[in-house]
């Protein structure tokens, strides 16, 4: 279990979520194992000893958009609803806990709110996740609320401008180090020379690896695949897109075996694209600017309330077309498939990316570091234009 | 009270007297319903043989039942099982449950024994007891047909139950079973034939809106579950969904569990049934899911566990044996999963298992008592002792292990030891990370860990039964969605945590009221074969026997990990009495 807790350690410095020295992440096995600075653990080990749960991982954001939000909520606020679909279908709501300059969290008020929630952001501290199986779902946990928190205030940056003192240097610091563009330095793709069972799983696998690596998915999250003839091989349901070997399932597209019950929860959604457009590969992923702009809407007088689920629109943005829908089941196969062909590209309203390849995957990866990259331009571009309103 | 209605009816069949009590409000607080509050009732009486009269046997409903809430119309039935000498628990779906809510009370409870065959007939007006004479000696089908009607539901045993074969179920009429245990060879001791239910009184809600927000987050979950909703997912498929992923896992145990892959599972795969039967979506009423296959004529169709084990484990290829054996069991009014483990085990012994035509043959022999039957009626375990090869029972405290090899997945082969009502897959439903990858897949072939993962599931089983919400919800939902949808109709504060802590103390009382009745840690293990004897290794996947020692230390630490001593008794003796 220790390996383990290094092992998630390192992917939430990677996902670029956290700064490995600043992590402490604890697991219960029949004795306390932890790995990370001593004060962030004992703050931990005060906490999940209180609760029926195995891990916990406490961190400060790699980015410091949890405070900045902190700071902007309402007196009297103590919550927040993540503005994305995702994180708003696993948890519902985010808890926060402000703490004056010098104060210290108090571990009992922390397990208080981590009886109802799996994850809370902390002021000065960062965020506690807890995990009820295992320490992977501390990780998932930490990266989601990372994720809406970032998604949230980026949004309502946009919506509201700076409302801080400093706010303007923190986002400028943000900016630099982290909106630039996605480059493609150091990914290759096997496309046409993919031949055999073994050469999928390992494209796929590949694939998968640089749609992390490239900060276009949480390890996590995210799903690809690949259609030979009859067979569609796609990434296990809760499988992490860097390490997909041994995770890929063959589903037959009869139906003859149901081996494949454990494939993604987004199986629909490729089995309906590949029908729709005969391609061969389809990525799919949640990069996060994408996931902002995907939600920015101009229509003043719409009656639709719940866009994520019920918008009828299919919106252009530059040669993207956004969709509503919600996963698996939930309505966004169907709304894809029909739109994605055009271009290759489509945006699930608050969700992510998908993109497909006539030939391999270099296509469909080429195409989602573009949208994320014109989305990423564009928020800067609206931005500016929001924050000359204030001048 | 929102929620509960606060009383319950004690029907004693003995004297004939019905009467209600009031349940005191903190029971239904720190017990919930259903199992936990069925647990409760039994305090006085856990010590007493389960065909003692006076030992009861109780129906109880949830918080959530008559409610919108998801998967909530169920009840558990709660009494001592003559097949383990456990408490004993199960959970059942559909309109009977329904309805016994609706007839105003949360807890039906019947002790006692009529002189002759009665009928229980219960509204909201109060019970008649009814004889019965003229419908003892039908089947399920026969007597629910005689005596259902449109606003009314039956729960009834059949001639098993009369016969007290000891994995007797209680049949209701939609094709639910309350099963495994032989609760079924309880009622029919009391000679009670059935129970005829109606009403459609409604528990008030505190807060609507909280419900119907929790009611929302967890169908979105729902949606989002491959394992539930999904094209292959049990939704279509129901749960022979598992048999080809179990085929490809190399679990699926086959000849009394000497092997674990039958290579002539995909007969009777999810697909397989659906072609063979043209079978359509069914279910528990109120449910979403829809999870129960029948054929366009209503037969209901076999469930994973009973296709694997009238299949695979009994070397059976048959598609049509398969299901004729299922609707006989439960035209008879029992345990699927028990009898054919137990024709297995009988097959084992003879050195030749049963072929796909001499299976129903047995069956009735079984349940009737007759002949062969006569010890094939008592389980694996004690047919398998009284011929000297107690090795041959593939149990663990006397009760038959489902379809799903521990050699494959060792959170399951703890689970099963660590069950309070024997070898059961759905107490931890460890199958549910380590082969379905929810919440969170895990390792199958490692033990790390495990023994925290299987007490945290314990306990939140435990809630679930007591809800009472079905165990499937879980590979979508969570106890999450669960505290609000109770706090929306309680009106109480339910955090996912109080759950779970309400779900220790029910398990901890059963575990209790086990070891009071003599148990110990040397009942907590598997039959020697799967320390012993490898699976079915291939294509990759090795399937070595358990490290006894490994297993061994893992059981340690859950012993500690639940506040007990290492060898799994109580450090509080008194510990019973402090609770609620
Ligand atoms: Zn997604």
């Amino acid at each position: 279990m220790i390996r383990q807790l290094a092992k998630y350690k390192g992917k939430l410095a990677a996902d670029g979520c956290a700064v490995s020295e600043r992590i402490a992440f604890l697991a219960r096995d029949d004795e306390l194992l932890s790995d990370g600075p001593q004060e962030l653990v004992q703050l931990g080990a005060a906490i999940l000893e209180q609760l029926s749960a195995v891990s916990l991982v406490l961190a400060p954001l790699a980015l410091p958009v949890g405070d900045l939000l902190i700071r902007r909520a309402p007196v009297g606020e103590s919550s927040f609803v993540p503005r994305d679909t995702e994180t708003r279908t696993f948890l519902h709501d985010i808890p926060f806990v402000r703490l004056e300059k010098g104060e210290s969290p108090d571990p009992a008020a922390l397990a208080q709110l981590l009886r109802r929630r799996k994850g809370v952001i902390v002021e000065g501290v960062g965020i506690v996740a807890i995990g009820a199986f295992t320490p992977e779902q501390a990780y998932i946990h930490y990266c989601s609320v990372f994720h809406a928190a970032l998604v949230k205030y980026l949004l309502d940056l946009l919506h509201d401008g700076f409302s801080l003192a400093g706010e303007d240097e923190a986002f400028a610091a943000l900016r630099d180090a982290w909106l630039q563009p996605v480059t493609l330095e150091g990914v290759t793709f096997a496309d046409k020379g993919v031949a055999g069972r073994e050469a999928i799983y390992a494209e796929i696998a590949r694939v998968g690896r640089y749609t992390v690596e490239k900060g276009l998915v949480d390890s996590a999250f995210g799903n690809i695949s690949w259609r030979e003839g009859e067979t569609i091989y796609i990434s296990q349901t809760g499988a992490h897109l860097d390490e997909l070997e041994g995770y890929i399932d063959p589903v037959p597209s009869d139906n003859s075996s149901t081996a494949g019950v454990t494939a993604s929860s987004e199986l629909l959604a490729h089995r309906r694209i590949f029908e729709e457009t005969g391609a061969r590969t389809i990525l799919h992923g949640h990069p996060k600017l994408a996931v902002v702009i995907s939600m920015l809407c101009e229509k003043s007088d719409c009656s639709v309330s719940d866009c994520w689920r019920n918008c009828p629109q299919v919106r252009q943005l530059e040669v993207t077309p956004i969709v509503a829908g919600e996963i698996g089941a939930g309505g966004l196969a169907e709304k894809v498939a029909p739109v994605i062909g055009e271009r290759g590209r489509a945006l699930v309203f608050g969700h992510g990316v998908f993109t497909l390849g006539r030939d391999g995957f270099a296509e469909a990866f080429n195409a989602l570091v573009e949208v994320e990259n014109w989305c990423r331009a564009e928020y800067l571009r609206r931005l500016e234009k929001r924050l000359q309103k204030d001048v | 009270m929102n929620g509960w209605h606060g009383r319950l009816l004690h029907v004693d069949l003995s004297s004939g007297v019905c009467r209600y009590e009031a349940i005191p409000a903190s029971w239904l607080q720190s017990y919930l319903g259903g199992r936990g509050l069925g647990v409760r009732l039994l305090r006085e009486t856990y010590h007493l043989d389960p065909f003692a009269p006076e030992m009861p046997l109780v129906f109880a409903c949830g918080p959530l039942g008559g409610t919108s809430a998801p998967t909530s119309s169920r009840l558990a039935v709660v009494s001592r099982s003559p097949l383990t000498g456990t408490i004993y628990d199960c959970s059942a779906g559909g309109r009977f449950a329904h309805r016994l809510k609706g007839a105003g009370i949360d807890a039906l409870v019947i002790t006692g024994q009529s002189a002759q065959p009665t009928l229980l007939r219960l509204s909201p007006a109060g019970a008649t007891l009814e004889p019965a004479q003229k419908l003892w000696g039908e089947r399920f089908h026969a007597t629910a047909a005689a005596l259902q009607s449109a606003s009314e539901s039956v729960a009834a045993i059949g001639p098993a139950g009369e016969r007290g074969v000891l994995f007797a179920n209680i049949m209701m009429g939609e094709g639910n079973s309350v099963g495994r245990g032989g609760l079924g060879a309880v009622m029919g001791n009391k000679r009670l034939k059935a129970i005829v239910v109606s009403g459609d009184q409604r528990p008030t809600i505190a807060d609507p809106e909280r419900l119907q927000k929790g009611r929302q987050d967890m169908m979105r979950l729902f949606k989002a579950s491959p394992i539930l909703f999904g094209q292959l997912g049990i939704a279509e498929y129901g749960t022979p969904t598992l048999v080809d992923l179990m085929t490809q896992r190399r679990m699926a145990p086959t000849e009394n569990f000497r092997r674990t892959v039958f290579e002539a599972a995909a007969n009777y795969s999810g697909p397989a049934i659906r072609k063979a039967y043209q079978s359509k979506k069914d279910g528990c009423f109120g449910c979403p899911i829809q999870c129960k296959k029948s054929t366009p004529q209503g037969e209901h169709l076999p469930e994973y566990e009973t296709v694997s084990h009238f299949g695979a484990l009994n070397g059976i290829a048959d598609l049509h044996s398969i299901v004729k054996s299922n609707t006989l069991c439960n035209d008879l009014g029992m345990d699927t999963i028990s009898a054919a483990a137990t024709l297995s085990a009988w097959g084992e012994l003879r050195g030749r298992f049963p072929s796909a035509d001499e299976v129903q043959k047995l069956l009735l022999a079984m349940a009737l008592r007759q002949g062969e039957g006569e010890s094939l009626a008592l389980g694996s375990q004690r047919l398998t002792r009284a011929a000297g090869r107690p090795e041959f029972s593939m149990s663990v405290k006397g009760l038959e292990l489902p379809a799903y090899d521990p050699r494959g997945a060792y959170g399951m082969a703890l689970a099963y030891c660590t069950s309070n009502r024997g070898g059961c897959h759905l107490r931890a439903y460890p199958i549910s990370h380590e082969i379905l990858r929810k919440p969170v897949p895990t390792d199958r072939f490692s033990f790390a860990g495990k023994a925290r993962i299987i007490k945290i599931a314990e306990d939140t089983n435990a809630t679930i039964d007591s809800l009472v919400a079905c165990k499937f919800s879980f590979l979508g939902a969570s106890l999450e969605e669960y505290g609000t949808i109770l706090s929306g109709v309680t009106g109480h504060d339910y955090s996912p945590q109080d759950l779970k802590e309400i779900g220790e103390r029910i398990y901890l009382t059963e575990r209790y009221y086990n070891l009071a009745n003599g148990f110990s840690e040397k009942d907590d293990t598997l039959p020697p074969r799967f320390f012993s004897e490898a699976g079915s290794s291939g294509e990759g996947i090795d399937v070595p026997p358990i490290d006894q020692a490994r297993f061994n230390e893992e059981r340690r630490k859950y012993y500690r990990i639940r506040g007990l001593t290492d060898d799994g008794s109580f450090k509080d003796p008194a510990w019973l009495g402090g609770q609620p």
